[in-house]
C-alpha cells in the first residue's frame, strides 16, 4: 500500500497483546472508520476491524457446504440388481426414451439449477417474450389510511364469526340468497378452469354490521382497520405465477443486518468474547483459548 | 385450442386414490377414497446401506438393526424430486411389486402427488413423464405440500368447534403455512387453498441442516459422529429445543473461567442431559438422561479397572441442545446470509395487501418433523408478535402430527371426487394434449384459457 510517506500512529487503545485480544462487539459500525494499516494488519491480523476476512468467508462457505451433505463421505449406493426373471419385479411395461433419459440422468440438484440459471439468462436476453404479469401493488395500507368504511364496530372484522363452513366470513361470501351455498360445485359448468378456481369469492363486506351505537363516532373508540384488497386485488394476487428457485430464496432483511453479529466459542459454543491473536477464531476464555490454539498453532498455514 | 369437454363424457374417475407425500427423509403414502379412509404410512424415502454392504430400500430399512456407519442415498435432494432412479426402485418396492406393501395398479389409481413449492420447470415435466409414461396413473394432480393442508380442519387446531363433516369440503380461507422439513423451511400464505405464489418464501435451514450442525459440534467436542448422522438424528429427535431465553441458557451451560468451575455446570442446571449411545450389539436404541455429574468420574474407573461390559458410553448435551434449532429463528449464527423464519414471515406478508395481514397472522400453522421441537411454536409466536402490528392477533399452532398433516389434508381432498378431479389431470388428457400443457394447467399459467 503506498501512502505517501505518511507514518501511522497507533491511536487504537486495542492493546498490541501477544496471542489474543479483547474485542468490542461494535458491529460493522466501527469497521469503516479504522484505517487499515499493513503493519498492524500483520501483528494482528485477526483483530482488524473487518467483519470478516476473506479467508474466514471461505471457511464459512466452506462449513455451509458441508452442513448441507447427506453423507459425511461420498459414497454411492447402486439400485440393487435383481435376478433377470424378473421375480417379484413390477413391470410397467414398455420404456420410452424420455422415460429411460430421465431415468438414466445422474444430474444432482444444482445441475438442474444451473440448467435453469443458464436457461433462463438465455431467455431474459430475448426480448421477445411474452410480457410477464404486472407486479403486484402490495397495497399496504397503513392502518391510519384506512378507507371510507363503516366506523361502526369494525373491530370485529378480524375475529372468527362462526367456524362453518358456509358462514359468510370476510373472504368467502357464501350468499345467503342461497343460489352458491356450494361454491365449488357451482363453478364447475361455467369453466373448467385451472387447478385452483374454486370458491368465487364475489363481494368483500357483505356481512350485516352490527346495531350503531350513540359512542359510535368518538374519535377515541373508532378502531381502525386497514382496508380489505378487493375482489379484483386478490385474484390478480392468487393469479401470479410461482418465483423461481432463487426468486423464493428469503434474504437477510435490512433489520437483521444492522444487529451485531453473535460469535460463539469455537471450542465450547459459549460467546466468543477472545479471539485468537492468530487465526481470528472466537474462544470464550482463556482456557478454551489454550485447547484452541493447540491446534491454531499446529495447523499448516493457518 | 384444445376442444371444449365435459366432464361427464370423460372416463370414471378411479376408484381410489394414492395419496404420496414425497418428502426428502419420508414419503408419507396411503390411499383415500370417498368410501374408506387409511391412514398415512411413513416411509424413508431412500437407500441405505450398512456396513455388512447390505442395501435397504424404504420401508425395509426398519429392519436395519445396525444404524452404525450407515450411509443413505435420498432421490429427494433440497426438497425436490431429482434422481428417479432411485425414487423408481422405492415406488416399486412400496407400490407395484407383488409383495408391496401398499400394493396398487397404477391403471386404476388416481395419483395425488406433492412437491416443494418453487420447483424448477424441468424436474416437473420428468415428474409428469414418469408418472404417466412409466407408471401410467389413471389420473394424476401434482400440486405443492403446503397447499394440500388447507383441507385439514383447521379451525379444530385453534379449539374451536370442528366442522360440519355434513357440509361439502371447503378449503380454509386463510392460513399462512410455515412447513419446516428436512430440506428448508417454507413459508406459504395460502387463501382459500390457493398459494399466493410470489409471497413464498425459503429458509434453507431444515432438519438435515441442525443435524449436520450438531453432527459437527458433538465431533468437535466429544465423539467423531461424522459417520453416524442417523444417530445422531436421534440424539437431535430427542434431546434439541427450542430456547425461551437464550442469553439465560447459555449462561446456565457455561464452564466458568478457568479455576472457576461453577456448579450449575457440574449439576446440569437443569439443561445438561446425558445421551446413552446406543452399541447395536447390546443396546439398540439410545436413552436420554438427566445429566449425573458423578458418571463421567465412574466411566474413567470402569475404564481402567473393571471389564468393558459395565461401560455405557454418553455424550453429554449442554448447550449444543438449544444453539442447534436456534440455527431456525437466527442463521446468522453459522454466517448464513438469511433471516430467521420470523423475519421471513414479515417479508412474505410484506408481499400481501395490509388488510389481509390479521388473517394471516391469526392462522398460523406449522407443520414439518421441525414443528416437533420442543418449544418451538412458542418461540415462532413470540418472535412474530414482536414483529407484528401491535394490533394484530398472532396465534401459531400446530396439526395434532406435524409430519403426516400435510397427507391428511391430500387425503381429505380425494375424498371429494369432483373436486379432485376438476383439478387432475387424466391419461386419456395427458395422450392427447402432451407433457406441455399439463404443465401449465399444474403451473397456474395466468394466460391459461380453455
Amino acid at each position: 500500500m503506498i501512502n505517501f510517506g505518511v507514518r501511522e500512529v497507533a491511536i487504537s487503545t486495542v492493546p498490541v497483546a501477544p496471542g489474543w485480544a479483547y474485542v468490542p462487539d461494535t458491529g460493522s459500525a466501527a469497521s469503516a472508520s479504522q484505517p487499515s494499516a499493513r503493519k498492524r494488519m500483520r501483528t494482528l491480523p485477526s483483530a482488524s476491524q473487518h467483519e470478516t476476512t476473506a479467508k474466514q468467508d471461505a471457511k464459512i462457505m466452506r462449513e455451509l457446504a458441508a452442513l448441507d451433505r447427506e453423507n459425511h463421505r461420498d459414497v454411492s449406493i447402486p439400485v440393487p440388481i435383481r435376478h433377470r426373471d424378473n421375480a417379484g419385479r413390477a413391470s410397467h411395461g414398455k420404456v420410452t426414451p424420455a422415460v429411460r433419459k430421465i431415468l438414466q440422468s445422474q444430474k444432482t440438484f444444482a445441475n438442474h439449477l444451473a440448467d435453469y440459471e443458464a436457461l433462463s439468462a438465455i431467455n431474459a436476453s430475448q426480448p421477445a417474450q411474452p410480457n410477464p404479469p404486472p407486479p403486484l401493488t402490495s397495497g399496504r395500507a397503513t392502518p391510519t389510511t384506512a378507507g371510507p368504511q363503516p366506523p361502526v364496530g369494525t373491530k370485529r372484522s378480524y375475529k372468527k364469526r362462526e367456524s362453518a363452513a358456509t358462514a359468510p366470513t370476510p373472504l368467502r361470501n357464501v350468499s345467503t340468497v342461497g343460489e352458491s351455498s356450494t361454491p365449488v360445485v357451482s363453478k364447475s359448468e361455467s369453466s373448467h378452469d385451472t387447478s385452483m378456481t374454486d370458491a368465487p369469492n364475489t363481494l368483500l363486506g357483505t356481512a350485516v354490521p352490527p346495531a350503531s351505537h350513540p359512542e359510535d363516532n368518538n374519535p377515541l373508540l373508532i378502531s381502525r382497520v386497514p382496508q380489505m384488497p378487493s375482489q379484483e386485488e386478490i385474484e390478480k394476487m392468487l393469479a401470479a405465477p410461482a418465483l423461481s428457485y432463487n426468486e423464493a430464496r428469503g434474504s437477510l432483511t435490512a433489520e437483521d443486518r444492522r444487529k451485531p453479529a453473535k460469535h460463539f466459542c469455537d471450542v465450547c459454543g459459549y460467546w466468543g468474547r477472545v479471539r485468537c491473536g492468530r487465526c481470528g477464531g472466537r474462544v470464550c476464555a482463556l482456557e478454551c483459548l489454550a485447547l484452541h490454539q493447540e491446534e491454531c498453532f499446529t495447523r499448516y498455514g493457518a | 385450442m384444445a376442444p371444449r369437454r365435459t366432464k361427464s363424457s370423460g372416463p370414471v374417475p378411479p376408484s381410489r386414490t394414492l395419496v404420496i407425500d414425497n418428502g426428502a427423509y419420508t414419503m408419507k403414502a396411503g390411499f383415500s377414497s370417498p368410501t374408506a379412509s387409511s391412514t398415512a404410512s411413513v416411509i424413508p424415502n431412500c437407500m441405505a446401506r450398512d456396513r455388512e454392504k447390505h442395501v435397504y430400500v424404504g420401508s425395509q430399512l426398519e429392519k436395519c438393526r445396525d444404524f452404525g456407519d450407515i450411509v443413505f442415498r435420498r432421490p429427494v435432494e433440497k426438497g425436490y424430486l431429482v434422481n428417479w432412479e432411485a425414487e423408481k426402485e422405492i415406488w416399486d418396492h412400496e407400490f407395484f411389486e407383488d409383495k408391496a406393501p401398499l400394493h396398487c395398479d397404477p391403471r386404476e389409481t388416481g395419483l395425488l402427488l406433492t412437491e416443494a413449492p418453487n420447483a424448477l420447470p424441468q424436474l416437473q415435466t420428468n415428474c409428469d413423464q414418469i408418472v404417466f409414461e412409466e407408471f401410467g396413473f389413471a389420473s394424476y394432480l401434482r400440486c405443492p405440500g403446503p397447499m394440500l393442508n388447507a383441507y385439514n380442519d383447521i379451525q379444530a387446531m385453534f379449539k374451536a368447534p370442528a366442522r360440519d363433516a355434513a357440509q361439502s369440503l371447503l378449503p380454509a380461507e386463510i392460513i399462512l403455512l410455515i412447513d419446516s422439513g428436512y430440506s428448508h423451511t417454507t413459508i406459504t400464505p395460502l387463501l382459500q387453498g390457493r398459494p399466493v405464489q410470489s409471497a413464498v418464501r425459503r429458509l434453507d435451514v431444515g432438519g438435515k441442516l441442525l443435524t449436520n450442525h450438531l453432527t459437527r459440534l458433538l465431533s468437535l467436542r466429544q465423539y467423531d459422529m461424522r459417520n453416524d448422522t442417523y444417530l445422531v438424528n436421534e440424539i437431535k429427535e430427542a434431546c434439541c429445543y427450542v430456547s425461551r431465553d437464550f442469553k439465560a441458557d447459555m449462561e446456565a451451560t457455561w464452564k466458568g473461567p478457568k479455576g472457576d468451575r461453577r456448579e450449575i455446570y457440574e449439576t446440569g442446571g437443569g439443561i445438561a442431559k446425558d445421551y446413552v449411545l446406543p452399541d447395536y450389539h447390546k443396546r439398540t436404541k439410545g436413552e436420554v438422561r438427566d445429566h449425573d455429574p458423578d458418571v463421567a468420574g465412574k466411566l474413567k474407573k470402569m475404564q481402567s479397572g473393571k471389564g468393558p461390559e459395565v461401560a455405557e458410553d454418553i455424550v453429554t448435551l449442554r448447550n449444543e441442545r438449544f444453539t442447534v434449532p436456534e440455527l431456525l429463528f437466527s442463521p446468522q449464527d453459522i454466517g448464513m446470509r438469511q433471516s430467521g423464519i420470523a423475519q421471513l414471515v414479515l417479508e412474505s406478508l410484506s408481499e400481501i395487501p395490509f388488510g389481509l395481514w390479521p388473517g394471516f397472522l391469526a392462522n398460523i400453522i406449522v407443520v414439518g418433523g421441525n414443528a416437533n421441537i420442543e418449544g418451538f411454536l412458542w418461540r415462532l409466536q413470540v418472535e412474530i408478535q414482536a414483529l407484528a402490528p401491535t394490533e394484530c392477533i398472532v396465534r401459531v399452532v400446530r396439526p395434532a402430527d406435524p409430519i403426516v398433516s400435510t397427507w391428511n389434508g391430500g387425503a381429505e381432498l380425494a375424498k371429494e371426487v369432483d373436486l379432485l378431479s376438476k383439478m387432475s389431470v387424466t391419461k386419456q388428457e395427458y395422450d392427447e394434449f402432451g407433457a406441455g400443457w399439463v404443465a401449465r394447467k399444474f403451473g397456474g399459467d395466468p394466460n391459461w384459457k380453455w
